[in-house]
């Protein structure tokens, strides 16, 4: 009877204890979702590994190789973008709100230019890559980047409207949709840059 | 001397404890955030599930009683009868149905008062019914006829309107298969009382948390493949379309690489089962703890290197033996299972209850499933009988042998905790004969016609095979009807059966550590976890279970030295 008295003793799990757990958890779920999901970018990039073989050569005879500027400026905006939501994440922490909406306007409107150049390069492949499977794959793998690009950055929005309001702290168990929102950017970064690496400079 | 710790609720009054009250049936037809109405909400549809994909095995049955077509209009529509069969089994019945276990006892053993995320958890069941009408809705446009395999070219240009819905329907029970488990994985490590530490977790976190590793590192594979067969069924792309430059076997990568683990995700939750209901019921230790659970993780991890197995006859001879290793290789850490169990069992008060027939009888036909899969694992062997009856003999003896057996050992083994009632024994037995019978005569003669040559998916077959296909027909009748007597069973003891009290097992799992059904909050207070969850047979493991009676029951104490 002993450890059953003791314990009952105890307190119940504090209000306080309740929120540490629900930041864990919601941590924890983060990062399996983040491992999980980008299986799907993996798998994708074996469906572009394996056509490669169908061709003697990759890009196949006759196809131009894709124009390597305009996506690489697109990346690095992606890339300073990521930065910034880090940054943005540090001064909110710090307490300075002000300055995290600046940091967050700027990372959010870097991804809308990553986003555009995307959709450019999308809409622009030549008919001679869309008969074979180095523009098939491409837009393939652009498109369902895009996606998830185009949902995260809507999360990101929502939560720069929230922020204005004043509706986060620095307090990290209030303030989790903001390390949500950036963790899921980091996440469109990571996958972009897997996609980057195998669309342009593996041949 | 191990310290005694009781678990909580003894401070409670009775009327307190009758209070706890059985949730009304229209709860579980409502949108619920609690755990265990989402398990029962799961059980009840893979319930229904199952018997839409039992009566499309009985359609199979009845066309095969001949070797020519007479109960099918065509081929195709046989082919759509086996396609829906193998897919609703899988996706609808088998995955779902541990998802409704995972969900009512997981937070319970863990002592946990519900998921990590109830809103999500509630949202990963809402899925799968659409998910499931999705799929039958192809039978009113052309029904999918590619297998539950859905290779190409058959499902991109031999199949109708309907294999479209089928892969929108997987794409959704996908999603809700990875929310689930991330659920899964987040409430196990995080949710735990402080005195459990991983390796004092019961068996079944063990094995929900393997399976939930798999499903949430392979299932995104399924998304891929699936999207890429919707785009060419529907946009015109050309991935699985040799003559664009596409691949048939890209299809089979994919899709393998998830499915094959797929096959672990269906099977490990019910070695979880199997070593809870074995341990419970023979009064033993799980000989091996560790083991086991390190077992279902090296199941998990070496389940992504076998995938190519299924492509022995498709894929680049120079792959064929490096897959054949792998594949021979999971045969270690699941005989290890095998020897636990057998050791588990050895020696103990065995009590041959439903549940531990049951759970005998999976030990018995997964040992078989296992052994024709080491055969087929042998590439020379796998080459002579690809796509006949013996490999479908064999994922039946651990698809069927296995996890469904080990589907009904937890219902009877749960059912208690569940409903508050216990179900009735007699019936149980009964049901099981019926059940082991009808299995092993159906499905054990499919190895022999498999290995005289009778290929899976025809409706036509030599009548040499006829007196074969007639035994197996008739036994897979026997089989469907024994689905009625649990059927039967569940309802009547959900009215009438005799009330279960806490632990009517004797268990020490901290699910029985509380009334029956359980209260909203599960535990009154935060339960304290027993030192070992199957140290059965010592007389602290007594103590704490009388503790249990006479914190929830009012019985007066039993004779010391009982368990």
């Amino acid at each position: 009877m002993t450890t059953y008295i003791e314990r009952t003793e105890k307190q119940k799990i504090s209000d306080q204890r309740a929120a540490a757990i629900r930041l864990k958890n919601n941590r924890l779920g983060m990062n399996i979702f983040q491992v999980s999901w980008i299986m799907a970018f993996i798998a994708l990039i074996v469906v572009n590994w394996q056509l490669r073989f169908n061709y003697s050569q990759w890009p196949p005879a006759g196809v131009p190789p894709f124009d390597l500027i305009l996506p690489s400026v697109a990346t690095l905006a992606l890339l300073i973008s990521s930065v910034l939501v880090v940054q943005a994440l540090k001064v909110l922490r710090r307490g300075f709100p002000m300055a995290f909406l600046v940091k967050w306007r700027l990372a959010i409107g870097l991804g809308a230019l990553f986003m555009a150049i995307i959709v450019y390069e999308f809409l622009n492949v030549s008919d001679a890559a869309m008969a074979t499977q180095y523009g098939n794959t491409f837009r393939l793998m652009t498109g369902f980047h895009f996606v998830h690009a185009l949902a995260i950055l809507a999360i990101m929005c929502r939560v720069y409207q929230g922020a204005k309001l004043g509706k986060y702290s620095g307090d990290e168990h209030d303030s989790w949709a903001v390390e949500g929102a950036a963790k899921l950017w980091y996440f469109v970064t990571f996958a972009w840059m897997l996609f980057y690496l195998v669309l342009y400079w593996i041949r | 001397m191990a310290t005694i710790a009781v678990p909580l609720g003894g401070g409670q009054t009775t009327q307190e404890i009758e209070a706890v009250k059985r949730p009304a049936l229209s709860e579980y037809l409502r949108w619920s955030v609690d755990h265990k109405i989402i398990g029962v909400q799961y059980g009840v549809t893979s319930l229904l599930f199952f018997i839409i994909g039992g009566a499309l095995a009985m359609g199979i049955r009845l066309e095969l009683w001949t070797p020519e077509l007479d109960f099918m209009v065509s081929g195709a529509a046989y082919n759509s009868l086996f396609t829906m069969h193998g897919t609703i089994m899988i996706f609808l019945f088998i995955i779902p149905m541990w998802a409704a276990y995972g969900n009512f006892v997981v937070p319970l053993q863990l002592g946990a008062k519900d998921m990590a995320f109830p809103w999500l958890n509630a949202f990963a069941f809402w899925l799968i019914p659409p998910a499931g009408v999705v799929m039958l809705l192809g039978y009113f446009v052309s029904p999918a006829e590619a297998g539950w395999t859905s290779y190409p070219p058959l499902s991109t240009l031999f199949s109708g309107d309907g294999q479209t819905l089928w892969a929108l329907g997987a794409h959704l029970l996908g999603l809700s298969s990875i929310l689930g488990s991330i659920n899964f994985i987040v409430t196990i490590l995080n949710m735990r009382p402080p005195e459990m530490t991983i390796w004092r977790m019961p068996l079944l976190c063990w094995a929900v948390l393997a399976t939930s590793i798999i499903a949430v590192m392979a299932t995104p594979f399924l998304a891929g493949a699936l999207t890429l067969l919707l785009l060419d069924r529907m946009t015109g792309t050309t991935f699985f379309d040799a003559s664009g430059g596409g691949d048939v076997l890209l299809w089979q990568n994919i899709f393998w690489f998830y499915s094959h683990p797929a096959v672990y995700i269906m099977v490990l939750p019910g070695m979880g089962v199997l070593s809870e209901v074995l341990s419970i019921h023979s009064r033993k230790p799980v000989f091996g703890y560790r083991m086991v659970g390190l077992s279902s993780m090296a199941i998990a991890i070496v389940g992504f290197t076998v995938w190519a197995h299924h492509m022995f006859t498709s894929l680049q001879p120079e792959l064929r033996i490096p897959f054949m290793i792998t594949t021979m290789i999971i045969a270690v850490p699941t005989g290890i299972k095998m020897f636990s169990w057998l050791g588990t069992i050895w020696g103990g008060k065995i009590r041959f209850t439903s549940a531990m027939l049951f759970g005998l009888g999976f030990m018995s036909m997964f040992v078989i499933g296992g052994i024709t899969g080491v055969m087929l694992a042998a590439l020379p062997f796998d080459i002579h009988v690809h796509d006949t009856y013996f490999v479908v003999s064999h994922f039946h003896f651990v698809l069927f042998g296995g996890s469904v057996f080990a589907i009904y050992a937890a219902l009877y083994h749960w059912f208690p905790k569940i409903t508050g009632r216990m179900m009735d024994e007699t019936l149980g037995r009964i049901h099981f004969v019926f059940t082991y019978l009808g299995f092993l005569i159906t499905f054990f003669p499919m190895h022999i016609v498999g290995m005289l040559g009778m290929p899976r998916r025809v409706a036509v077959y030599d009548p040499a095979f006829t007196d074969f296909n007639r035994l197996i027909s008739f036994a897979a009748f026997v089989l469907g009807f024994s689905t009625f007597i649990v059927l039967y069973n569940i309802v009547r003891s959900y009215f009438h059966g005799p009330i279960a009290g806490a632990n009517p097992w004797r268990a020490l799992t901290l699910e029985w550590a509380t009334t029956s059904p359980p209260p909203p909050t599960n535990f009154h207070d935060d339960p304290i976890p027993y030192e070992d969850p199957y140290g059965y047979g010592t007389k602290a493991a007594s103590a704490y279970i009388e503790a249990i009676d006479m914190a929830f029951d009012r019985r007066e104490p039993a004779p010391s030295g009982a368990d």
